[in-house]
């Protein structure tokens, strides 16, 4: 049973979405002083499903870019451009998401857009740090046999090179998604609808048990996802 | 066949290697020596072009290498390097199989292909076809590289420094298995080498390089007996390389026929070397020995006087 503890996972983030309303009574206690202690503005599902949602696709779209352009600096034709790559990425995490949402609204409006962006953005570096290290860890002589031997470049890439890389890749993925699972609440203040909803409400009412609803789940999906890359790696 | 025409490498403005011209025969083992950063190595990568040379021209079987496509030439090379360059994360198997499957073979052909030539190199299929290169000592990992380098049966092979980085005792088997295989084989081989004992013991042809340029180049016994300076003399070994000769000289070269006298005790095989004799003279205090043949038959006869030449051109020499 590999699959075992992401399935576990996964049971306990459904049961959670599926059966908030069966513990009332456990929130009642917590947040005594409310009337309401179930967020009720939407429907769990659909803020899990919509939150897992902006993190695909922000996650892919940050797979994309940063595996390419670590592979396309890392190429004798990008070499040049192996420090500018390098430092964007850097910047892009040192960029504090809040602010990117701020400066991207102007631009793109309240909604989804905004969140995307900035989780893009935020997701880039582990995906591009670690795509650079997996490749620049391959050993010379590995890639001097495969070009001497015959390989064209494609073929030296797609066999030899990102096999070799695959496992420090998928760590950097790893890293990129867990993080903006969690990250990806502050969409809320923009108006993405998501499982920061509940937290931003509850924060905005003096709520415990809405912040702790969106919580506990977030929290759960960030786990769920992660045992299933460690899975995954474990393959490698 | 290789020829190198008056081939120049330059990095910036710094000549690695300088107007070299070298011709490879057919079925010939080409071995280049020199000091580090000689050049060898550099004019070893230019004829798979994985350097592209600056002047000159590089033919191989009488064609420019320029005029075929990179990936075409290196498939029809076979390349062997120090660090053996094998795959990781495939096995041993997969790894010799790798130009035969980049020439598109059919999968049978390619299996029996792989079968023979780790049966070939001492590999047995059994115990290491499904091995990962991590699972091999070094000389095992070499004799890979070697199985992977002669897959596609090139006519050309391609070495640089094969067996540098292995312990003696390893490295002086894979030398006779080399030349073993050689005798069978008859590949053109250039090897690269700072080994000069190595480059004596499977050369043809000895191309020693100094600073980018070939200093002196020849048969190995043309060297020993006439080195052009002192650079050559030192690399062949100095004072040594009179018993370097007598390494490379069978003793039947030397021997006389069996004469009236009682045959000596002391016994020597026909086809071993004179510094074998000498050395077998040295330990059993004696100055002749008895030569004799695979069955144990004497044939003739060697003395100390023999041996060093004091009777050159008497029969046999």
């Amino acid at each position: 049973m590999r699959w075992r503890l992401p399935l576990v996972w996964l049971s306990l983030l459904l049961a959670l979405v599926l059966g908030m309303e069966q513990l009332e009574w456990l929130f009642r206690w917590i947040e005594s002083g409310s009337r309401e202690v179930i967020y009720r503005r939407a429907d769990f599902l659909t803020l899990l499903g919509r939150h897992a949602l902006v993190v695909i696709v922000a996650s892919s779209l940050a797979v994309v870019i940063g595996v390419g352009a670590a592979i396309l600096v890392t190429r004798p034709a990008g070499r040049d451009f192996l420090p500018l790559v390098a430092q964007v990425a850097s910047m892009g995490q040192t960029f504090p998401p809040v602010a990117v949402l701020a400066l991207a609204v102007p631009v793109l409006g309240f909604g989804t857009l905004p969140i995307i962006v900035a989780l893009l953005l935020y997701g880039l570096l582990p995906i591009v740090r670690n795509t650079l290290a997996g490749l620049q860890g391959i050993e010379a002589s590995v890639r001097e046999a495969a070009v001497g031997m015959g390989m064209s470049r494609y073929q030296v890439l797609r066999q030899v090179e990102l096999p070799l890389a695959a496992p420090v890749i998928l760590a950097g993925i790893r890293t990129s998604v867990t993080i903006n699972i969690a990250t990806a609440a502050i969409g809320a203040t923009v108006g993405a609808s998501n499982l920061g909803d509940p937290i931003i409400s509850g924060i905005v009412n003096g709520n415990t048990a809405y912040i702790l609803q969106g919580a506990l789940t977030i929290g759960l999906l960030a786990i769920t996802v992660d045992s299933v890359f460690e899975r995954w790696q474990r393959r490698h | 066949m290789i020829e190198l025409f008056e081939v120049t490498k330059r990095f910036g403005s710094e000549a690695a290697v300088d107007g070299i011209s070298l011709r490879v025969e057919k079925g010939q083992l080409c071995a280049l020596v020199g000091t580090s950063g000689c050049g060898k190595s550099t004019t070893l990568r230019m004829i798979n072009r994985l350097i592209e040379h600056s002047e000159g021209e590089i033919h191989i079987d009488g064609q420019p290498v320029r005029r075929f496509k990179e990936e075409t030439l290196r498939r029809r090379i076979g390349y062997a390097i120090q660090s053996t360059g094998l795959f990781p994360h495939w096995t041993v198997e997969r790894n010799i199989g790798l130009v035969p499957r980049l020439l598109k073979w059919p999968r049978d052909r390619i299996q029996a292909r792989v079968e023979e030539l780790m049966s070939l190199l001492g590999l047995p299929m059994e115990s290491f076809a499904d091995k990962y290169p991590n699972q091999l000592s070094g000389g095992q990992a070499q004799r890979v590289g070697v199985a992977r380098a002669l897959a596609a049966d090139p006519d050309i092979l391609l070495m640089d420094e094969p067996f540098g980085a292995l312990d003696p005792i390893t490295r002086e088997t894979l030398q006779f298995e080399l030349r073993d295989l050689q005798s069978r084989l008859h590949k053109t081989i250039v090897f690269v080498t700072h080994d000069m004992d190595e480059a004596l013991r499977l050369a043809d042809h000895l191309v020693v390089m100094r600073a980018g340029r070939i200093v002196q180049q020849g048969a190995p016994l043309e060297l020993l007996r006439d080195p052009i300076d002192a650079f050559v003399e030192s690399l062949l070994g100095g004072e040594d390389r009179g018993l370097k000769e007598a390494a490379l000289t069978p003793v039947s070269h030397r021997m006389l026929p069996l004469g009236p006298h009682p045959i000596a005790q002391a016994r020597i095989h026909r086809d071993a070397s004179l510094h074998q004799a000498l050395a077998v003279m040295f330990r059993e205090h004696v100055d002749r020995l008895t030569v004799v043949d695979v069955e144990d038959m004497p044939v003739g006869e060697l003395t100390l006087r023999c041996l060093v030449g004091v009777h050159r051109g008497e029969p046999g020499a």
